[in-house]
């Protein structure tokens, strides 16, 4: 073992420095009989380094519209559509980044999101109803489906979607305050999407109400 | 659509919520409990040891789920594998939405080690585990050289023991009345010394481990009339001294320390079961007599070491989660205050200490176990001790690039005429 003469301590693994006062330790070539007790591990530097470089050509996009905008002027304002339109993208990648690990999770927030994102988005270009008349609808529709095709492909065990699944019925209902309201010009969407939810819910809740319920007393437990 | 089986699962022990809620980047709450051999560890037979010792202890086969108002604890079919050590120590191990066991095994040259997440176990439930894995590692290895008689683990406790909550078996509810008013020695408004430094990169740490003979410190203790763990931290105080800028000199300092409440309340858990005491001195004027230090810490150790004390603090701790304005708090929000909470206290801590004590294992395995050794989770400087045989095992963890106050309290050994030899990971 190497000796430090300042700290007067031994040394068991191979160091050229004393770890303790950072000297330069006596070569006397017994370092290649040092441990070696701890591996050496490097730096990762790459870490999001695909994320940094999207976030970059997305600040380049927005700067270069706005000049492009100034030196040749439309009548549309499209920058603004180039930055809301990355905006959405962003928050919808976002959240499917930190949801990963659960799918039928992400899929509930996603449907959300671009939920709230179209009805943004007719807002903005003048209300023409596309949003609730077919998006949010559809939205739900395809979320239950792309949920339940997920589930059986993946085969996730009941209690890790059977919450996500009892949501996603629950929305799907929501298109009904739409005809209530009378919000929507074209009905059929809204009444396929509220069917559709009926229909899945009450089998999720007869051939699954124990899991339910059991996934219930979990989450909910105080 | 076929039915499935129940899963189990089960509520988090009140220091098992603290640590969910607390852990972060730069303080990821894992610990490593290691054990080196005399000779290279085989990974092949790591990994049968490992799946014996999981079968013994399926509670860490748990994963940690989110509720909507407290996390919880659900059983999972996950098969632990051995690593490789590739990860920079005790590196993350719970993430958030990700569904992996809480543990790791690893190994590296002669070393086994395991890295447990906080909420999992504490550092005596952790080495009720490691014991078992190394006791049928070399079980399988050197079985045959016993002839025929099987060396025992002395532990024995049936599988509900193991995951016992003892927390709230020793809770002795609302009725308790507390016997003796507690007396702050320091009020939550003096300005407690806390050691500064550089922070490694990635929010590594650094990892200076100080092997030595027990008895020959023991036998310093002895000289002071005190025991193993006030005279380390005696050692630590004064190290910590020694390196205060002048203008801070007065202030006082506080070593926060691990009780191992098994020792006091019956418990076989290999969950969480400890409390923690805080231990201050105040150094006079440029007086660093250790006999003076050693004074102090004694009257503190005894006078917090009492069976209505631990009482005490154990109704504190558990009287916050029962309290049903707590109880009904969103999980976020929860999260929040107890990380802001955790923040304040903080303020008032200068390091730490914690001895994990002696682990006996069958004298058979002698010639085959070099040493047992503790990393403790950082995010201040510090130090877990344990001892195996003859040979205690001081590591110091920090996060900082410094290395004074270890620098010191090594030395400070060393000048006492003990062989210390050191190892680090930097």
């Amino acid at each position: 073992m190497i000796y430090c003469n300042y700290c007067k301590i031994y040394i068991r693994d191979k160091k050229a420095k004393c770890p303790l006062c950072g000297n330069v330790l006596p070569e006397n070539g017994r370092i290649e009989k040092a441990e070696d007790i701890f591996p050496v591990i490097p730096l990762t530097y790459e870490r999001h380094i695909l994320i940094r470089i999207l976030i970059f050509i997305s600040i380049v996009a927005i700067v270069a519209s706005y000049v492009v905008y100034k030196i040749v002027p439309t009548n549309v304002n499209w920058p603004g559509f180039v930055l809301f339109g990355l905006l959405s993208v962003w928050l919808s990648l976002i959240y499917a980044l930190r949801k990963r690990y659960n799918i039928t999770k992400s899929i509930m927030w996603q449907v959300i999101i671009v939920s709230g994102l179209v009805i943004f988005w007719d807002w903005k270009i003048g209300w023409m109803g596309w949003s609730l008349d077919y998006a949010v609808p559809f939205l739900c529709i395809a979320a239950m489906l792309v949920m339940y095709i997920t589930a059986k492909v993946m085969k996730l065990s009941a209690r890790d979607y059977i919450s996500y699944f009892l949501l996603g019925g629950l929305f799907g209902i929501i298109p009904i305050l739409f005809i209530l309201f009378d919000l929507v010009k074209v009905n059929y969407p809204s009444y396929i999407s509220v069917a559709a939810s009926i229909i899945f819910l009450s089998a999720i809740i007869i051939f699954h109400g124990d899991s339910i319920k059991e996934e219930l007393r979990k989450r909910m437990h105080i | 659509m076929n039915q499935q089986r129940r899963v189990e699962w089960s509520r988090l022990d009140n220091a098992s919520k603290y640590f969910a809620a607390t852990y972060s980047e730069r303080d990821e709450k894992v610990f490593r409990i290691s054990c080196e051999l005399f000779e290279g560890v085989e990974p092949e037979i790591l990994q049968q040891a490992l799946d014996e010792t999981i079968e013994r202890f399926p509670y860490y086969r748990s994963v940690l789920r989110r509720g909507i108002f407290w996390y919880y604890l659900e059983n999972s079919d996950i098969h632990p594998l051995v690593e490789k050590e590739s990860k920079p120590v005790c590196a993350p191990i719970y993430r958030e939405h990700e569904r992996k066991l809480l543990f790791r095994v690893l190994y590296y040259n002669k070393r086994i080690s395991i890295e447990v997440f906080h909420a999992l176990s504490d550092g005596s439930g952790a080495l009720r585990f490691m014991m078992t894995l190394v006791y049928h590692y070399l079980l399988i290895k050197h079985g045959e050289e016993f002839s025929g008689k099987i060396p025992e683990l002395n532990y024995n406790a049936s599988i509900s023991e193991k995951r016992d909550d003892s927390f709230n078996r020793y809770y002795q509810g609302r009725h308790f009345k507390k016997k003796v008013k507690r007396k702050n020695q320091i009020s939550l408004f003096t300005k407690v010394y806390r050691i500064r430094g550089t922070r490694l990169e990635e929010n590594r740490m650094k990892i200076i481990e100080g092997a030595m003979s027990a008895k020959a410190v023991l036998d310093e203790a002895h000289k002071y009339n005190t025991t193993m763990t006030v005279f380390l931290s005696a050692l630590l105080f004064r190290s910590i001294y020694m390196d205060m800028p002048v203008r801070k000199k007065d202030y006082p300092l506080v070593l926060v320390v691990p009780i191992n409440l098994r020792q006091f309340f019956k418990s076989e858990t290999s969950s969480n079961f400890f409390s923690t005491m805080n231990i201050s001195y105040r150094f006079g004027k440029d007086s660093t007599d250790l006999n003076e230090i050693i004074g102090s810490l004694n009257e503190s150790f005894r006078r917090e070491l009492t069976e209505e004390r631990l009482n005490e603090q154990l109704y504190w701790q558990m009287s916050i989660e029962k309290n049903p304005f707590a109880r009904i708090m969103p999980l976020p929000i929860k999260n929040i205050s107890i990380r802001i909470a955790d923040a304040v206290v903080e303020m008032g801590i200068t390091a730490s200490i914690s001895n994990l004590g002696k682990i006996n294992m069958p004298s058979e395995f002698e010639s085959y176990i070099r040493q047992f050794s503790v990393i403790p989770n950082v995010k201040r400087p510090q130090l877990a001790v344990c001892t195996y045989g003859d040979r205690l095992v001081v590591t110091f963890a920090s996060p900082f690039e410094e290395t004074e106050v270890q620098k010191n309290f090594f030395k400070s050994l060393s000048e006492m005429g003990i062989r210390v030899e050191i190892s680090s990971n930097m």
